[in-house]
């Protein structure tokens, strides 16, 4: 589904991405994990375009993105964006609109479709992520949960093959992350592609079918959550995991 | 500032206008405070006469413009500091003959009379025209210059005889003067300037059908140029010198001088040299005091009523015109510039700025100037069009730093989001941006059309009629600024109340979303 070669970005000089190579394959659903500084998140928005890149390629279907077609945000961008929903970190819902407008915004005005046809698929799809209720509230009006909800209704209006998620769980209480998982497990079964940024390794092991770690622009280790995250190979996986020291204590308790 | 322009005498020679400083406030604030200056200076006044203080302090201090331009009073371009012209060499007749000297005292034109109440000089002697407005206010010494009114029309209008072919017609004038009442007594339109280059310039290019203006002007600016010829003289008036009210014993001492230098010839020989000596004048040199009352006699001061009420609603409309016309233009305008300094390529985003910096950094009554008069020759605009477009154009300019502001205040994410979606960035930002930039926008787009509901007042430099050109034409008229200002004011507050009323409503709906 979307194929990275060799990707690498550089920010002020420092390398962010160094010769990335992965593959989504549809169906798929990958964690990006590793510590702060990492580049997943970079990977992640460069995986739609908005994020500029120095070197490699992104493939998405047909498409293939280049630097300089990030740069000149063109065309060939926006058909990307359109197979590729993202669900931001902050959701940034469209503040004068309400949950059914944020929904309806783009199929109307960016694919064509009709007042009532979008209307009518917005509202389904409020319904499925269980906001129904909600659809005439202003983002301000709703909760962080509820704005998230929104936003993943609005990423899939646009009926998108992949969909990136930034930090999803960052922003919920630990009660609703259980929901979350829910409602994306429901979307795998659609059959979407889903690669998410988390720390959350209870959302990388419950949902994820993959693991990708990344460390100082690059991936050093990826594989099945159970394997990855319960038996690391590389030193740094081990010591993002928390999992460093535990030898060590080990000898000293017992 | 008019030396800038080409036309420069239009700006330059403001002996009847205002100067662009002054023209910016409200013109009936400085003759009220005045007033009340010399109120307050008359309680504490010593007990001294007109001529008993020009004899004591031993000179005669004479109130002029030194912007009046050619012939009246002007620097001597070969002697800095020194003046001349045919009122200046009258000054000093007039004061060897009281037995002082004569010492030049620089003001503003429009404000000589109110300067004179409260005691800045002596006499006004600057081509003061004896109409009924300021006879009623201050004494008049018998006349020293008789003139006619000249009226002139374009060499290829034959069909312009006189001011009974004008009726209906548009005809310029300055504002107040002797012409400026008989233009209106004939039924014909009369059109106010507030300088005596730029009625020419309009007549030129076919903004007005004829100007009516005193002799000495048209000569000077008017018949000089190719394209219009004299139609003839239609009236006469004559200038006379200004003196404070109660300082008789001054006025008959300046009538004894002026008749003495009348009788030796020496009045018609500044005259010849000024090239305005005609035979008419010899009637300066016959004049009797029974002339002078006849021609200071007490007239009918015209009084408020409905039929002014409806020239201040129509004035009012002028007003509202101009500005709803002024703030449609400004505001995609704006908008479009603004966007441009924000996603525009390099080169567009200077264009832009530049356009801001130089609309903003400048005077709008230049600016009118320019598009009304400077660029007539290319750009023949009708006097509320140019008012609206110089006033858009100038607006705008402020209009893209408002909306600059609220584009910068909406959330970097909901770019994002949208682009993220896969809207181009034009949709982006009408559908997601804009919306939410003009919410932040909206007190400041409402403070500016409040401004500009005040600044349309601006536009009567280009002759048009507006709310406060039609207070200060009135005050003139019923020798009050009471009563017309507040009016004035009062349609103002109607205009702009309502607005922000309406404003604060929309702040309120759009507060939810």
């Amino acid at each position: 589904m979307i194929e990275v070669e060799k990707l690498s970005k550089r920010y002020e000089g420092r390398p962010v991405l160094e010769g990335i190579n992965a593959v989504f394959s549809p169906g798929e659903v990958t964690a990006l994990v590793g510590p702060s500084g990492g580049g997943k998140s970079t990977l992640l928005r460069c995986l739609n375009g908005l994020e500029s890149f120095d070197g490699g390629v992104v493939r998405v279907g047909p498409d293939t993105l280049a630097p300089g077609d990030v740069r000149a945000q063109g065309e060939k961008v926006r058909r990307i964006r359109r197979r590729v929903g993202f669900v931001f970190q902050q959701w940034h819902l469209f503040a004068h609109r309400t949950a059914l407008g944020n929904v309806t915004e783009a199929p109307m005005h960016v694919k064509g479709v009709g007042r009532q046809e979008a209307n009518e698929r917005g509202r389904a799809l409020l319904a499925k992520v269980g906001l129904s209720h909600r659809e005439d509230a202003y983002p301000s009006e709703l909760s962080g949960g509820e704005q998230q909800r929104v936003a993943i209704a609005r990423a899939l209006a646009m009926e998108p093959e992949v969909l990136l998620m930034d930090e999803p769980t960052s922003a919920l209480d630990p009660e609703r992350v259980g929901a979350l998982i829910d409602l994306l497990e429901q979307l795998r079964a659609d059959g979407l592609t889903l690669v998410a940024v988390t720390h959350e390794m209870r959302f990388a092991y419950e949902l994820a079918s993959r693991v990708l770690v990344l460390h100082g622009g690059h991936i050093i280790e990826e594989g099945p959550p159970a394997r990855v995250l319960a038996n690391p190979h590389h030193e740094r996986t081990r010591a993002f995991l928390g999992l460093g020291r535990v030898p060590a204590l080990r000898t000293l308790g017992a | 500032m008019g030396r800038l322009l080409s036309y420069g005498g239009g700006l330059t020679h403001a002996r009847r206008s205002p100067s662009l400083s002054q023209a910016t406030r409200p013109s009936f604030l400085l003759p009220s405070v005045l007033a009340l200056l010399a109120l307050l200076s008359a309680c504490g006044a010593e007990q001294d006469s007109g001529l008993s203080r020009v004899r004591r302090t031993g000179e005669l201090r004479w109130g002029a413009d030194a912007q009046g331009g050619e012939p009246y009073a002007t620097e001597d371009p070969d002697a800095p500091g020194g003046m001349r012209g045919f009122e200046v060499e009258l000054a000093e007749a007039l004061a060897r003959e009281l037995g002082v000297r004569a010492r030049f005292v620089q003001n503003d034109w429009s404000s000589l009379v109110p300067s004179l109440e409260r005691g800045s000089f002596d006499v006004a002697l600057n081509g003061l025209e004896v109409t009924p407005s300021r006879s009623g206010r201050i004494l008049f010494t018998r006349p020293y210059y008789v003139f006619h009114l000249r009226l002139l029309a374009r060499r290829d209008d034959a069909a312009v005889t006189g001011l009974d072919a004008l009726k209906g017609q548009r005809v310029g004038t300055l504002a107040n003067s002797l012409a400026w009442d008989l233009l209106r007594r004939s039924g014909v339109e009369a059109v106010p300037y507030e300088g005596v280059e730029e009625p020419y310039i309009d007549l030129e290019q076919g903004r007005v059908r004829a100007v009516l203006m005193d002799d000495i002007i048209a000569q000077r600016y008017g018949q000089p140029r190719p394209g219009l010829r004299v139609v003839g003289d239609v009236g006469e008036g004559y200038y006379a010198i200004a003196v404070r009210p109660g300082e008789e014993d001054l006025r008959e001492a300046l009538d004894t001088a002026l008749g003495n230098i009348a009788r030796s010839g020496e009045l018609r020989a500044i005259f010849q040299r000024w090239g305005i000596d005609n035979a008419e004048q010899q009637r300066m040199v016959d004049w009797t005091d029974a002339q002078t009352r006849e021609v200071l006699a007490p007239t009918q001061t015209a009084r408020m009523g409905w039929g002014q009420l409806v020239l201040f609603l129509q004035a009012a409309g002028v007003t509202l015109l101009v500005s709803v016309g002024a703030m449609v233009l400004a505001i995609p305008l704006g908008v479009g510039l603004a966007l441009t300094r924000l996603y525009g390529a390099g080169w567009a985003a200077r264009l832009a700025t530049g356009y801001v910096e130089l609309f903003r950094g400048t005077p709008v009554l230049l600016q009118l100037y320019v598009l009304y008069y400077g660029l007539a020759g290319v750009l023949r605009l009708d006097p509320i069009s140019a008012a609206i477009l110089g006033l858009g154009l100038n607006y705008a300019a402020y209009e893209a730093e408002v909306y600059r502001a609220g584009v910068l205040a909406v959330p970097r994410g909901q770019l994002e989001a949208a682009m993220a979606l896969g809207m181009p960035l034009r949709l982006a930002l009408r559908r997601v941006i804009l919306p939410q930039a003009f919410r932040v926008a909206l007190p400041g787009v409402t403070n500016d059309f409040i401004a500009l509901l005040k600044d349309s007042s601006l536009v009567s430099v280009i002759s048009v009629v507006e709310l406060t050109k039609r207070m200060t034409i009135t005050a003139v008229d019923v020798r009050s600024w009471l009563i017309p200002g507040a009016l004035c004011a009062l349609i103002y507050l109607a205009m702009s109340y309502p607005l922000s009323r309406l404003a604060r409503h929309l702040e309120a709906r759009l507060e939810r979303g």
